[in-house]
């Protein structure tokens, strides 16, 4: 009877503790949390419907996944920590990559997840051409193509029509003379920066230059080619002679794009992105910006434009197959077309994906779609082209060309030397 | 209980007092700064295994104008804040010393901009030192020397010595050390002083500066080791521009970090390691130690 008794406490015992074993099992399995790190919060275009679709992909999988943001404001220091998180191999669950050659080079390790095979099949179909391809190193696709991005002109049409301008300049000889108008009529004509990280606003310009001289194959030409010289050169007088603004060497993207948003200068580059901040900040320049390709320089190609991956998306590797099935779920429900619609249609954003946008979209969002469908050509910027070290030397370089303290000669040779 | 046991030296105690210390001082000092020093003998990318390529990442740096240039900088940064921030300090901390009327609120008012926050204080000059629309420029213009306005922080000539400026004013962290310790010299001394005909300049320059100048001594130490390892509101006001005229080692260390040049990056912080303990050797021995107030009143 005795023996009896222990075995049935002895079996209640294993039975209760199986119980809570396979309680606890349950509620592992139960909800997967997968923390983001995120710069599309606060003040970013995308802040909003990004919060939305996250929102209700937590809803849908209430109990199973869950997205936690975590907001970091500012892509700069958003970078930074990325870096020094992936570095210390401390990868976070998902995180926005930047498709640079310095962040490609996390491709060589473990660390991130492979998207590769998934990208072969089905969902493949719903990716614009070539934005796989150009994520894919090594015939490895470790990272998901997201937001892109073109830059082309933006100009104020009211200071031009006060200037006395009647259409945007398609050579440099014409920009010329449409510059001597602005700035006879008190008005600034273009926004510039070296400041920054990559110097962003001049470092487009120049590409657009660039861009202008060597047509689709400007980036098979080494730095040595004479025509980053030739670049310089403009780029040069685009600062000098009131050209630009007086605080546009050490500016940041605060001043260039803020002279801009004030009405101060008539002549801006920036991507769709940037629709958002002028729609919310100065409706007025909003209203009046029109787009355009950059002018031509003498014997260059008109019609090119300047277009590249700006996010993709990415996770860290693991091999616990339920947090990978839900990071793939979670990333195809962000690439979904007419998720990726919603946000572009209400943050101006252009995506890496196939959609349509509807008829109700904001019409400098129109215009952006519209002048890449004309392009004659598309080719990325300098910054993709070169190690971000080189992009950061840019800005040095421009800023001691225009301050005289070297010649577009010697400029070039900071570059090359940066690139060593 | 025997001499030989009174004089025995409790090794176990000591040894077991001290090895908490020496275990944490090995972890958290000695331990990242041997990794510091040895990773900075390798090209490493933060992702694949680093490759030993033994000194060449410093000999890189010793031929690297813009390194160099950093370290020209620093020095500039230390000297400035040693030779600049500590007298004006010094100088404040001895007024109020003699608390003339309103020399609390003037103490409060010196040491606020030490807890508002370097980024707050770097975007406030940012903005007086602008171009377009500053306040230092409208007040050259106000004053009739529209010819004197300038873009302060996107000129070689004007960009390095408009941030040190800005840093050297604030004042109120040093000036708190040094007013302790002038206000804890006994009022008796002046007293006599005073007796023997002693001007205030007199007092001051003949009892206030030597009793204070262990005091001096290590506010200026602090403040040089400071200017050594500045980064932030360089940083933040030009990121090392324009032409990196004026980068520091600070912003070169992060750079190389920010392009995946962990090797270089180390190596940049050994040497800033190394010049730090140079200077501070080398302070320390010019300039010696002091009297205290005790070996004063003996």
């Amino acid at each position: 009877m005795k023996r009896r008794g222990t075995f049935l406490l002895v079996a209640a015992l294993v039975l209760s503790m199986a119980g809570v074993l396979f309680a606890g099992g349950a509620k592992e399995q139960k909800e997967i949390v997968l923390n983001f790190p995120s710069f599309w919060v606060g003040q970013d275009s995308k802040a909003g419907p990004v919060a939305e679709l996250i929102t209700k992909f937590n809803a849908d999988n209430a109990g199973k996944i869950k997205i936690v943001v975590e907001e970091n404001p500012s892509p700069d220091p958003y970078r930074t920590k990325i870096n020094a998180s992936l570095a210390a191999g401390a990868v976070p669950d998902l995180f926005i990559f930047n498709p640079d050659p310095t962040s490609f080079q996390y491709y060589d390790g473990e660390i991130l997840m492979d998207f590769t095979e998934e990208l072969k099949g089905e969902w493949a179909k719903d990716f614009q051409e070539g934005y796989i391809q150009a994520s894919t190193k090594k015939g490895r696709t470790k990272t998901v193509p997201y937001e892109i991005g073109i830059t082309p002109i933006w100009y104020n049409s009211e200071l031009f029509k006060k200037a006395g301008i009647s259409e945007f300049p398609k050579t440099f000889d014409e920009f010329w003379v449409a510059c001597d108008k602005l700035k006879a009529a008190g008005i600034v004509p273009t926004s510039q920066m070296t400041g920054g990280v990559n110097a962003w606003t001049s470092m487009l310009w120049y590409s657009h230059i660039l861009a202008s001289i060597g047509g689709p194959d400007v980036w098979n030409r080494p730095l040595t080619h004479p025509q980053y010289v030739e670049a310089a050169k403009i780029l040069l007088r685009l600062y000098s002679d009131g050209n630009t603004t007086k605080d546009a060497v050490g500016g940041d993207a605060g001043v260039s794009g803020g002279h801009y948003l004030a009405g101060r200068t008539a002549i801006f580059i920036n991507g769709p992105w940037y629709i958002g901040r002028a729609k919310k900040d100065a409706p007025a320049v909003h209203a009046a910006t029109q787009l355009a390709f950059a002018p031509a320089v003498k014997g260059g190609t008109y019609g090119g434009l300047i277009g590249f991956q700006l996010s993709n998306l990415a996770a860290a590797n693991t091999k616990d197959q339920a947090k990978r099935e839900a990071t793939l779920k979670f990333f195809r429900w962000m690439t979904k077309p007419e998720n990726v619609k919603m946000i572009s249609e209400r943050s101006g954003a252009m995506f890496a994906l196939k959609y349509q946008l509807g008829d109700n979209v904001d019409p400098l969002l129109k215009r952006f779609v519209e002048i890449s469908n004309q392009a004659k050509f598309i080719v990325p910027h300098f910054q993709s082209q070169y190690p971000v070290h080189v992009t950061q030397e840019l800005g040095q370089a421009i800023g001691a060309m225009v301050l005289g303290k070297a010649t577009p000669e010697e400029f070039v040779q900071f570059l090359i030397r940066a690139n060593k | 209980m025997g001499k030989a046991a009174l004089h025995r030296v409790p090794w176990r105690g000591i040894i077991l007092f001290l090895l908490p210390v020496c275990i944490l001082y090995f972890l958290f000092f000695v331990y990242p700064l041997g990794f510091v020093f040895i990773i900075g003998c390798t090209q490493w990318n933060g992702v694949t295994a680093p490759q030993f390529i033994g000194l060449k990442n410093y000999i890189d740096l010793l031929q690297d104008p813009t390194f160099l240039l950093s370290v020209r900088n620093n020095f500039i940064w230390a000297l400035s804040l040693g030779f600049g921030q500590i007298p004006l300090a010094a100088l404040v901390a001895m007024i109020l010393a003699r608390k003339p009327r309103g020399w609390k609120f003037l103490r409060t008012m010196y040491f606020l901009p030490n807890v508002i926050s370097q980024v707050a204080i770097s975007m406030m000059w940012i903005a007086i030192y602008n171009a377009e629309y500053g306040a230092l420029n409208k007040l050259l213009e106000l004053m009739g020397y529209a010819q004197l306005a300038r873009n302060w922080l996107g000129q070689i000539e004007t960009a390095l010595p408009a941030i040190i400026l800005q840093q050297v004013l604030y004042i109120g962290y040093f000036m708190i050390i040094i007013l302790a310790g002038a206000m804890a010299i006994p009022s008796s001394f002046y007293e006599a002083a005073e007796i023997d005909g002693a001007s205030v300049v007199q007092q001051e320059l003949y009892i206030t500066l030597p009793l204070l100048r262990g005091i001096l001594v290590t506010s200026m130490t602090l403040a040089m080791a400071y200017g050594l390892r500045h980064f932030e509101a360089t940083f933040l006001m030009t990121a090392g521009g324009p032409a990196n005229s004026t980068s520091v080692m600070g912003i070169q260390l992060f750079n190389n970090m920010s392009f995946l040049r962990y090797g270089r990056a180390n190596a940049i912080g050994s040497a800033l390691i190394v010049l730090g303990v140079l200077v501070i050797v080398v302070l320390r021995n010019t300039l010696g130690r002091s009297e205290s107030i005790s070996e004063v009143q003996q």
